[in-house]
């Protein structure tokens, strides 16, 4: 092995998701839903994955949280290959889906403690964490209610809870705050940056340019499954002419005619 | 394991929760049971497939009727009832009985039978005896003997029940003849020999004629053996008890696809799989888990259809359900069942797109299989052809096996063609489902 090998080994531990290349393509699609991504996540940061509809966010999301396969490409997680290794890259991550991924007959502390058992946290430690996820979404003292008795922003935040039970160090968020009213998803960013001055890190899709320009420090937007920006919001604003803000970047890169 | 344990935990606390789920799983299976089981002893009652029950009004009181009832027993599949609720049956009473549907036949021997046709007999015997051509008397006229049925019985069972006391009273009225022959005939030959020889030497004769015995007036020379003449091996013919309980404990078993499916496709659905999934945690786990609950389930299930089947059931006149002498083969026979069972409801739940085609597929395919299988009408029942199919379905091969175990008095190597059945359909069932996964996990179809 090689000086500069080791040297690139090492700075790729340091990155929390280090995607290189990656291309996926569907059986019996004739183009690819990825086509080359890259990507490059901190430690501590917060990534916004931007796109339109049918940009390959999904599949991306699925693939770096090891539910799919890439087609070509390798993606690492604090330095493990998620392809070779995907139990001991599944120990490091967590995904919150875009759907409710809770069981609405159980209880919020119920949802909990089955995650967390498959987490492999048991008794006092266990039960501190859920203590501690519930708190910090606002639903310590809602806890023993069922999930489908709660109000929409209730359950986004239970979703939330879920998947920060296991203190993961990359969080994937596929767009935390849809369809939820203002004090919720107020709530939730809220969170989110807290849990960032922790020390994890997340990758973070939303149709809301807002809240990526808010929380994000690194975006990348991508379309037809390629990267088409990529670095700070701030300075990707600053450098494309007649932009004052995310949102104006994105329909100058993606268009405004609607995707279906 | 404490991935699994958990998994189990939450499977069972989803089920408890789910009302409709628990009504699928055990009121449904609970009153098929109940309701098919009565409406088949009833009809069995209707064609003879039942011991048949006959209310036996005797007014005269005399011996020659205890002929006809000792006949009657000795018939097997008839008994005597002589009294209800400890009160003797009277004609009435009788016949209120029987149209009320709590009997099927009802026999009514009239009052001086007994001495109408010891009088009768005599009178045969006589003229039948005498040289002399007797001036022709009136016939004595013998009662008859009145037989009251339930309309719904069909004419070939009641036709049987007619012809067993036409035997039992050809019988009696053999044995009547028999004795007044015998009886007569010594006078008659004293009467011939007198008039022919010396008195001394007739009386000699006469003295030493032996008594006849009666006995072989009731014996039959050539016996009738019955033998259903089956294709397959059906030898003993299951009571209606003995064949709803496994029948539809096994339907109720099958019926998990619907709950089990719908489950799954919810999990994927409200992308509860893909947390699942993301997690340190096998798949295989998870879908013990799933397994092991719904196992756990069943077996609860099979034994509340198991106490409607001996408890139940006898309380509301049926017979009671017989378990054969081999429990080993019975849990063998249920787990098998129960994991075809779950690998199917796994196998609809990977493969069925949406809740709705999964509960609609997974019902109306285990009642095709329990139709195909005899649940709902007996295999020995059906054409030959269907009989051929129903060899395909997992429900036949799991109450055939629970009939080998009830009702044939087989064992565990009886049933073990079945149980290896059964065992590698759930395989075969979960090995596509994992095939089906890992298809679309490598490829996102």
């Amino acid at each position: 092995m090689t000086q500069q090998t080791e040297f690139n080994q090492e700075l790729v531990a340091e990155k929390a998701l280090v995607a290189r290349e990656v291309v996926k393509v569907y059986k019996g699609s004739s183009s690819p839903a990825l086509n080359g991504l890259n990507i490059s996540v901190n430690q501590g940061e917060i990534f916004g994955l931007l796109g339109p509809n049918g940009a390959g966010k999904t599949t991306a999301i699925s693939i770096m949280s090891t539910l799919l396969r890439p087609t070509r490409g390798s993606i690492t997680i604090y330095g493990i290959d998620i392809v070779r290794y995907p139990n001991e890259a599944k120990k490091l991550l967590s995904l919150v889906p875009q759907e409710i991924a809770l069981y609405p007959n159980l209880t919020a502390r119920e949802n909990l403690r089955y995650f967390g058992r498959l987490y492999g946290l048991r008794s006092q430690q266990l039960e501190n964490r859920i203590w501690e996820s519930l708190e910090l979404v606002g639903l310590k003292e809602r806890g023993d209610e069922r999930v489908f008795t709660f109000s929409g922003g209730m359950k986004r935040r239970a979703n939330l809870a879920a998947g920060i039970l296991s203190k993961p160090r990359l969080l994937f968020l596929d767009e935390p705050t849809v369809g939820i009213d203002s004090q919720s998803r107020n709530m939730i960013l809220e969170k989110l940056a807290l849990l960032k001055n922790t020390g994890t890190s997340m990758v973070y899709t939303t149709h809301y340019m807002e809240e990526a320009e808010l929380l994000c420090s690194s975006i990348v937007i991508i379309d037809k499954g390629q990267s088409i920006a990529e670095g700070n919001p701030q300075e990707l604003i600053n450098r494309t002419p007649g932009c004052s803000s995310l949102q104006d970047l994105f329909f100058a890169m993606t268009g405004k005619s609607i995707r279906d | 394991m404490f991935k699994l344990y958990a998994t189990i935990l939450k499977e069972l606390l989803l089920l408890r929760r789910d009302r409709a789920g628990l009504l699928v799983l055990f009121v449904m299976p609970a009153v098929l049971v109940l309701v098919v089981s009565l409406v088949q002893e009833n009809v069995l009652k209707t064609i003879g497939g039942t011991s048949t029950r006959i209310l036996f009004v005797d007014k005269d009181r005399n011996s020659l009727v205890e002929t006809i009832e000792n006949r009657l027993r000795e018939f097997g599949s008839l008994e005597i009832i002589k009294e209800l609720d400890g009160q003797k049956i009277d004609e009435k009473s009788a016949r209120e009985a029987i149209i009320n549907g709590d009997f099927q036949f009802c026999v009514i021997i009239s009052e001086g039978i007994t001495e109408a046709v010891r009088e009768r007999a005599r009178q045969l015997v006589t003229r039948s005896l005498s040289t002399d051509d007797i001036p022709l008397k009136n016939d004595i006229d013998v009662p008859d003997l009145v037989v009251y049925f339930d309309p719904t019985v069909r004419g070939g069972f009641r036709s049987a029940v007619v012809s067993s006391l036409n035997m039992a009273v050809l019988s009696m009225e053999i044995r009547e003849k028999v004795r007044i022959f015998s009886e007569l005939l010594p006078k008659q030959m004293n009467k011939i020999i007198q008039e022919a020889m010396d008195p001394y030497v007739s009386e000699k004769i006469v003295e030493d004629i032996p008594k006849m015995s009666l006995d072989w007036s009731n014996q039959n020379m050539m016996g009738i053996k019955e033998k259903p003449a089956f294709s397959k091996d059906f030898e003993k013919i299951p009571t209606s008890v003995q064949q709803n309980v496994p029948a539809w404990a096994l339907f109720g078993i099958f019926f998990i696809v619907v709950p089990m499916a719908g489950a799954l496709i919810r999990e994927r659905q409200d992308g509860m799989q893909m947390r699942l999934l993301t997690m340190p945690v096998s798949y295989l786990t998870l879908l013990s888990g799933k397994v092991i609950a719904y196992v756990l389930v069943c077996l609860i299930q099979f034994i509340f259809i198991l106490i409607i089947g001996k408890l139940v059931l006898p309380f509301l006149g049926t017979s009671t359900l017989e378990m054969g002498s081999s429990p080993i083969a019975v849990i063998m026979i249920l787990l098998s069942s129960i994991l075809a069972a779950t690998g199917y409801g796994i196998m609809l739940g990977t493969i069925a797109g949406t809740y709705e085609q999964a509960s609609m597929f997974g019902a109306i395919s285990v009642v095709i299989a329990a139709a195909l299988g005899g649940v709902m009408v007996p295999v020995y029942a059906m054409p030959k052809v269907m009989q051929e199919i129903s060899a395909f379905s997992p429900l036949a091969w799991g109450l055939d096996a629970f009939l080998d175990i009830f009702v044939r008095q087989g064992d565990i190597k009886t049933v073990f063609p079945e149980i290896l059945l059964l065992l590698s359909f759930f395989v075969g069932t979960m090995l596509i489902s994992w095939s089906y996964s890992f298809r679309q996990n490598r490829t996102g179809i």
